[in-house]
């Protein structure tokens, strides 16, 4: 899988870097839409999202000198932004889902596969783009986290503050939120064994 | 650490596997051990296979209900960088219309009129151009001095027209055509290749001896018996001048005397200075004491920074005077213009054009003198004076600043790199101050009496020069590391500037508290001048034993 968004322009990275103001112009009119879908995906509303992305550019203008050019351009930019929206969405204390919750207590179960097919067949990217927006706030930070920017589990679990051993349970968690709402029953999220 | 959850497998290949484990084998996450042992299962089991590919598509969905652009990019974002660039022009604009004004109005308020006293004084007729294109070794005349606001103004008129231009050149040609044509303007024909240069314990023209060509003397005792057919430059500790020089007398000693004659001027940097002989043209010094003796005299006029200057000959044109104590016993053809604590005009005196002094007492005058012009008009320095001297020196720091300002901003442009470095340099405070001790004295020295003597002027005027931009620069990078210290580093080139304008206003601020305490602020900005230029003197060697490959010492001082 290959982190959504533009190829890395060196060239126009050096140059801002360097202050060049043209450049930074270039490397904001091509990443300033994927930054602002992240947002739009990770926060409540659009106008979060519209802001956040003003942010999160001003931030990068900041941090720029801090980007290690060996690594990839793309991964650095969303984790920077990865980190303005979490920390927004802390300070806000808009964190609904059930954080103090015990992540061991997650069953081990086998739901129903092709209730499970089923509903994936059903369901449009707009629905799902619907149910997300219901899910509580770390749940789809950590589904944008790794299905849009494509971070790797140590990433998700320095973002969200999680231990690495237990991403996997954030995630499919989040995933059972999400056919929840998708379903508005809990039935596949709670399938039994087949 | 404990495992987490669901990542055994249930049983053996009998049962089904959990949820979880098919997660992680789907992300990769597994084993190699357990995730082969996932893999051979689902071969086998038709359920877990279902729900593996269940999973993988379901990851798909997600992946691409999060990519679809359903909404495009908001026309706020999508003007966003078009609004910050149109504000920063504006910003631009103003910026240079405000710093244009200044350095304008700092020009017209305090330079022109220097200026036009060191005219009237006879050193006019020359500006920076005039000076660079038609006289080649300009550090000659003391007027380069004032000049130095030119350089400024013209780097800034230069750098502003520069970033106009900008979409016709790469900044890199920009810097090599600033560099180019400065090397051009200095390598212009200068009179260097007439220069004869003689030094020692005690140097000696003797009467019988004519030199032809301009002549640099360096030594203990100086004598000029003989008759040079140029100008001289004479540096040491006693300046006698006995017989001829036909063009202009250059000096710095502790004392200088002239009995003999000088067709053109004096300009000199003295202790004392003394004119029993004749000087053709005009007379320029700073000096604690000036003489003019009764058998002396000066074709034209004389300007002086003294503590106390005596008049008894004859001065041909007008005196302008800065002096303690100025006593006129001789004549003078023009008028005088004094400033200072005491004017006395003896009997014996005679002066054609008007008199005015400006100081503290009345000036005395003697029964006797013949001043034509009528009575001496006569300013008292009072508490208003007191009070618009300071909202004078006020006004003159805050365009001063504004210009620094201006001048830093065109730096960071032209020179983004070397800017930042320059203030991370800065920021090893010992090695800095140390350097710039070491080399904001040196250089000139060096720049003036080895490159001039062994070299040739115009490497010696562009060390000069490379000074001058460096003592002036030394603000800007004292200005930008207070700016550092307080907001913090950036990369971005308006954040630098925003930097180093925040240092400066403080500087700016800083130096009229300082003011008011006798040689706090010139041990301030000493201090500043020391720090910054020793910055950007360890930047330029870093670069220079980068290239060069050597090897970087480390801090003189941690």
């Amino acid at each position: 899988m290959t982190v959504p968004g533009p190829t890395d322009s060196v060239e126009a990275i050096a140059r801002a870097r360097a202050g060049d103001s043209e450049a930074w112009g270039d490397l904001y009119r091509v990443y300033a839409p994927a930054i602002f879908r992240f947002c739009r995906r990770a926060l409540p509303t659009r106008e979060d999202a519209e802001d956040a992305t003003t942010e999160v550019f001003m931030k990068v203008r900041d941090k720029l000198h801090q980007y290690d050019a060996t690594r990839p351009f793309t991964s650095w930019l969303y984790k920077v932004a990865a980190n303005h929206c979490w920390d927004l969405l802390r300070r806000r204390k808009i964190r609904q889902d059930k954080e103090t919750e015990d992540l061991d207590t997650l069953p081990l179960e086998h739901p129903d596969a092709n209730q499970l097919e089923q509903l994936i067949e059903q369901r449009t990217s707009e629905e799902v783009r619907k149910a997300l927006d219901k899910l509580p706030s770390r749940a789809r930070m950590a589904l944008v986290l790794r299905y849009y920017s494509d971070m790797s589990y140590d990433e998700i679990a320095d973002e969200l503050g999680v231990r690495r051993a237990f991403v996997g349970v954030v995630l499919l968690r989040a995933r059972h939120e999400l056919r929840q709402a998708l379903e508005g029953s809990g039935a596949l999220a709670a399938g039994g064994a087949g | 650490m404990s495992s987490p959850p669901g990542t055994n497998l249930q049983g053996k290949n009998r049962q089904h596997l959990d949820e979880m484990t098919i997660l992680l084998y789907l992300e990769g996450q597994l084993e190699r051990a357990k995730a082969m042992d996932v893999s051979a299962h689902t071969q086998e089991c038709g359920s877990c296979r279902v729900l593996l590919r269940a999973l993988e598509r379901e990851s798909r969905l997600l992946t691409r209900a999060m990519l679809e652009e359903d909404e495009p990019l908001p026309a706020r974002l999508a003007n966003f960088q078009q609004a910050v660039k149109r504000s920063m022009q504006w910003i631009w604009m103003v910026t240079f219309g405000l710093a244009a004004t200044g350095v304008y109005a700092l020009y017209t308020s305090y330079i022109e009129p220097v200026q036009s006293r060191l005219q009237d004084a006879g050193f006019g007729g020359t500006n920076l151009l005039g000076l660079l294109i038609f006289q080649g070794a300009f550090w000659k005349g003391w007027q380069s001095m004032v000049s130095l606001v030119e350089i400024l103004a013209l780097v800034i008129i230069g750098g502003s027209a520069l970033l106009l231009f900008r979409r016709w050149f790469r900044r890199g040609a920009l810097a090599a055509l600033l560099v180019v044509g400065m090397c051009g303007a200095l390598m212009m024909p200068s009179n260097a290749a007439a220069l004869e240069t003689r030094k020692g314990e005690t140097i000696e023209i003797t009467k019988s001896e004519t030199i032809k060509g301009d002549l640099l003397l360096t030594g203990h005792r100086i004598v000029i018996d003989g008759t040079v057919d140029g100008d001289v430059y004479a540096f040491g500790q006693d300046i006698e001048v006995n017989g001829h020089i036909t063009g202009d007398l250059l000096t710095g000693a502790q004392s200088v005397r002239v009995p003999g004659q000088i067709d053109g001027n004096i300009r000199a940097f003295v202790n004392n200075l003394t004119i029993p002989g004749t000087v053709g043209r005009n007379v320029m010094t700073w000096s604690q004491t000036m003489t003019l003796d009764g058998k002396g005299s000066i074709g034209r006029s004389l300007l002086t920074f003294c503590q106390t200057l005596g008049i008894e000959g004859k001065v041909g044109g007008d005196v302008t005077a800065f002096d303690q104590t100025l006593r006129l016993t001789g004549t003078v053809s023009g008028g005088v213009d004094a400033k200072g604590e005491m004017l006395t005009i003896t009997k014996t005196a005679e002066v054609t054009g008007p008199v005015k002094f400006e100081g503290e007492s009345q000036p005395r005058v003697e029964d006797g003198a013949k001043l034509h012009a009528g009575n001496i008009e006569f300013t008292k320095h009072s508490e208003k004076d007191r009070s618009e001297n300071r909202r004078s020196y006020l006004l003159h720091r805050l365009l001063w600043t504004s210009s620094f300002i201006l001048y830093g901003l065109v730096l960071i442009w032209l020179m983004p790199k070397f800017a930042v470095d320059t203030v991370t340099s800065a920021e090893n405070i010992g090695a800095s101050l140390g350097l710039g001790v070491l080399a904001g004295i040196s250089l000139p020295f060096a720049g003036v009496l080895i490159c001039f003597t062994f070299v040739g002027i115009p490497l010696g005027v562009l060390g000069v020069i490379l000074w001058l931009v460096m003592i002036f620069s030394a603000q800007i990078v004292f200005g930008g590391l207070i700016g550092r210290w307080i907001l913090g580093r950036t990369e971005d080139v308006w954040g630098r500037v925003g930097r180093m304008a925040l240092g400066m206003a403080i500087i700016g601020v800083t130096v009229p508290i300082l003011h008011e305490i006798p040689m706090v602020e010139f041990l301030f900005k000493l201090v500043i001048m020391a720090w910054g230029f020793g910055a950007i003197a360890l930047t330029m060697y870093k670069r220079i034993a980068r290239s060069s490959g050597a090897v970087v010492l480390p801090p003189m001082v941690a």
